[in-house]
């Protein structure tokens, strides 16, 4: 262990340094995009868990339904982050707010909801329209594997809110 | 994806057109065994899919491409005879109409990407009311889809 410590210096001034390597290469524009989905997405999964541990409104069947779906959304969002790297998942909670939209806020530890059973389906409804919709704008400037994946994401998550709308007595 | 961008969007467009007129040619069938507001929401849907095929056709129209014309007759994925075979074969229709508007998503002309996201996400709305349930990935084979360690 401490050869292999001692020998590091050598090997690297052997390699000419770290410096012969240069600046690292700035992350490709769908890098960032790629943070604002993921950041707005672990956001909507912190909703859904805080909205599980604390109301009895909607159905827990139907909220956990739609859970699973947005931590499977941001599982396949994370596998395309090259692991290891600075931008790889758990990075993109601090990324930059995406857009306008409540769903893209840069995502807090705990998110404040709604506790009447009403009002919490009727919060997520909205929610869940604005992340749909911000991913259809995002996927605009997508390369094209990642728009469709986008698409996907943001029509699943349109199907989200009638599904909360019923539960909010809305429809 | 090969071809210049226009020929790749002339293929997708009538990839979709294809959808189109099969999930017409499809809710022509479901509607026959439905009735009430399941046949209303039929009759929407197939009105949504018979726009939809306009749309495509004026859009290749306006690329100088011919719209491929609908089949006289298509083959389901499965006998109907039933309303729950009916809402079977919306499902699958919807998910078809999805897959093939994300061909559209996959080009660079931005207004044929929007057009393309904005019926994916109509195709999932409606196979998700047939359906009784969503899913995480309208549209989107298993194969598209990363595998995760």
């Amino acid at each position: 262990m401490l050869a292999g410590a001692a020998a590091l210096p050598l090997f690297l001034a052997g390699c000419k340094g770290l410096q012969a390597l240069g600046t690292p290469p700035r992350p490709a524009p769908d890098v960032g995009l790629l943070k604002g989905a993921i950041a707005a997405e672990e956001l909507m999964v912190a909703r859904y868990q805080a909205a599980l541990r604390g109301a009895q409104v909607v159905p827990e069947v139907t909220l956990s339904a739609l859970l699973l779906e947005h931590q499977q959304h941001l599982g396949q969002l994370r596998a395309r982050l090259i692991a290891g790297s600075p931008q790889a998942a758990g990075a993109a909670s601090a990324a930059a707010s995406p857009g306008g939209s409540a769903a893209s806020r840069s995502p807090a530890p705990g998110p404040s909801i709604p506790a009447e059973p009403g009002q919490l389906a009727s919060y997520l409804a909205g929610e869940e329209q604005a992340a749909s919709d911000y991913l259809l704008r995002e996927l605009l400037a997508a390369p094209p594997a990642l728009a469709q994946l986008l698409a996907s994401i943001s029509a699943s998550e349109a199907t989200h809110v009638p599904v909360l709308q019923v539960a909010a007595g809305h429809r | 994806m090969t071809g210049s961008p226009s020929r790749q969007a002339v293929r997708a467009l009538q990839a979709a057109l294809a959808a189109e007129e099969a999930a017409s040619y499809g809710y022509g069938v479901i509607g026959a065994h439905l009735t009430g507001s399941a046949l209303a929401d039929a009759t929407a849907d197939w009105v949504a899919h018979q726009r939809a095929r306009d749309v495509l056709q004026l859009s290749l129209q306006a690329r100088g491409a011919a719209p491929v014309p609908a089949a006289v007759a298509y083959q389901l994925p499965h006998p109907v005879g039933t309303a729950a075979e009916a809402s079977s074969l919306a499902v699958i229709l919807e998910e078809r109409v999805a897959r093939a508007y994300l061909g559209l998503v996959a080009l660079t002309d931005q207004s044929l990407r929007q057009l393309g996201a904005l019926q994916v996400r109509a195709a999932a709305l409606r196979g998700a009311a047939w359906r009784g349930r969503t899913v995480a990935f309208p549209g989107l084979p298993p194969s598209a889809l990363a595998r995760r360690s």
